[in-house]
């Protein structure tokens, strides 16, 4: 069996510029070379098995979200190859794409015509069923949302849209308790009917829930991949 | 339901997603103001009332003045506007990009549409209130379609080079908003030409939104037919900073990400 999702040897370089001129120092290295090239990710390589699923984990700041970001085909690797035969998900982090100004049935249409499916009626009814959220909550404007209306709108949104590979980028984690239960159940659903999960998160006793498979990142590297269970103990002893 | 059910073909879904942002433009630009959409009529009209005043002089001299002023404001609001909200539309939506796999030159181009949007109300109320002000209804007026046509594919050109730069030096919006009124007092709009002095017309000739705002003069202000040569040198000078934009734009995109 070909895998999904095939990562060889990838490697993603940010360019930066200095964030600014503060001084005539800087103003003169500047005009040289504005910008300066940081790697962040480093010779990337997995393989990912229709139905399988990925926990990723690793420090804040390890390049856990660029690596989600390059699964999700927006950022795009300055060497290496990419080989993806499934549809993707829009990534799901907390409050992504989510427009403060306008409501939140407004959200709904705006990024269900951005993820390229229809906005009808009985879909945007059984988003509003699934997050929770009644008619006057989603007729105000995003922005007096808590974060965790936020997640239950933006994870509502999301897993209403059918591909192959889902990814999540820690939002459970801000959800009440009853919505989390909920979005592990959906998780487990979609599993059942042969999807995959992509899965950032800080809690290894959720990634070994969801996820068969793992990633442990150092700094832009992987210094282990193979079954949750071992690498989410590994994680759990860096710290 | 298969995602071959759900899933539009990718020109579709293009078009869909520049439909969307183009209605949430729209929808935030008015969302707390009381009287919406009207603005984009306002506008220029208290700017044709600030013209009265201070060009007061051209006002008697120039033949139908009020339509003269207004056949250029309405253009220049509308090229304004765009470059203005277009230069930050790639910053704005950094969320959006960061989450989606979508054509980071959309958000530019819904710029242009809600703005033509706003333009083509602005219009019908004019030519309503034009009537007033001698306007002649001719067929002529049709070759306004083909005009705005040339005219947006500049705007969005000009658009597509300042907010791809921009999101590397933020200092390309703050200059460009500062010298914006310069380029608008160098554009003939509430003057007409012949005030210039010949030893100074060349800095007006070599202000491109002049020629285009010469083209609308001629349906709008003097009811015939544009000069068919001035027609073909604006269209190729769009089409020619189009595809430059095109180039430019393309080669900045892939490190958008890594700036917002």
């Amino acid at each position: 069996m070909n895998p999904i999702l095939e990562y060889q040897h990838v490697w993603i370089r940010y360019r930066d510029n200095y964030g600014g001129i503060h001084s005539v120092k800087d103003w003169v290295t500047s005009l040289r070379n504005p910008f300066h090239t940081k790697v962040i990710l480093e010779d990337i390589s997995f393989k990912l098995m229709p139905g399988e699923s990925l926990g990723i984990l690793g420090r804040n700041g390890c390049g856990k979200s660029t690596l989600l970001r390059s699964i999700g085909g927006i950022i795009k690797p300055a060497k290496g190859k990419i080989i993806c035969s499934a549809s993707i998900a829009p990534i799901l982090a907390l409050g992504a794409g989510l427009e403060m100004e306008l409501t939140g049935f407004e959200n709904i249409r705006l990024l269900l015509s951005l993820y390229g499916v229809r906005p009808t009626a009985e879909r945007i009814r059984s988003i509003q069923l699934f997050s929770e959220l009644d008619d006057v909550t989603l007729n105000h404007t995003v922005k007096c949302y808590s974060s965790g209306m936020l997640a239950r709108l933006a994870f509502s949104i999301s897993f209403h849209h059918d591909c192959d590979i889902y990814i999540i980028d820690e939002v459970l984690a801000v959800g009440d308790l009853g919505f989390q239960a909920k979005c592990t159940e959906r998780i487990r659903q979609l599993k059942d009917t042969g999807k995959s999960i992509i899965f950032v998160s800080h809690f290894p006793d959720e990634v070994q829930q969801i996820c068969e498979q793992a990633i442990l990142l150092e700094q832009g590297k992987i210094i282990n991949q193979g079954k949750s269970s071992v690498i989410c103990q590994q994680y759990k002893e860096i710290f | 339901m298969s995602p071959k059910l759900t899933a539009y073909s990718t020109q579709m879904q293009y078009l869909n997603q520049l439909y969307a942002l183009s209605k949430r433009n729209v929808i935030v630009r008015y969302k707390h103001s009381v009287i919406g959409f009207l603005w984009g009529f306002l506008k220029p009209l208290i700017y044709l009332l600030i013209f009265i005043v201070i060009f007061s002089a051209q006002f008697t001299s120039v033949n139908n003045y009020v339509l003269y002023a207004t056949s250029g404001i309405l253009f220049w609001f509308f090229f304004s506007n765009i470059t203005a909200q277009g230069i930050q539309s790639i910053i704005g939506s950094s969320g959006i990009i960061k989450s989606i796999n979508i054509p980071a030159l959309l958000f530019p181009l819904a710029e242009v549409i809600s703005e033509l949007f706003n333009l083509v109300l602005a219009l019908i109320v004019y030519f309503i209130i034009m009537h007033w002000f001698g306007m002649h209804y001719t067929l002529h007026l049709l070759w306004l379609i083909p005009i705005l046509f040339i005219f947006a594919l500049f705007t969005y050109s000009v658009t597509l080079i300042l907010a791809a730069l921009n999101v590397y030096f933020r200092d390309v919006g703050i200059l460009w908003n500062t010298i914006q009124p310069a380029i608008f007092y160098l554009t003939p709009i509430a003057y007409t030409e012949s005030l210039i002095p010949d030893k100074f017309k060349f800095i007006i000739q070599a202000n491109p939104i002049y020629y285009y705002i010469k083209l609308f003069r001629f349906p709008l202000y003097e009811a015939a037919a544009p000069e068919m040569m001035l027609l073909l040198k604006c269209s190729v000078l769009s089409t020619g900073l189009f595809m430059l934009s095109l180039l430019l734009f393309n080669r900045l995109k892939n490190q958008f990400i890594t700036a917002i």
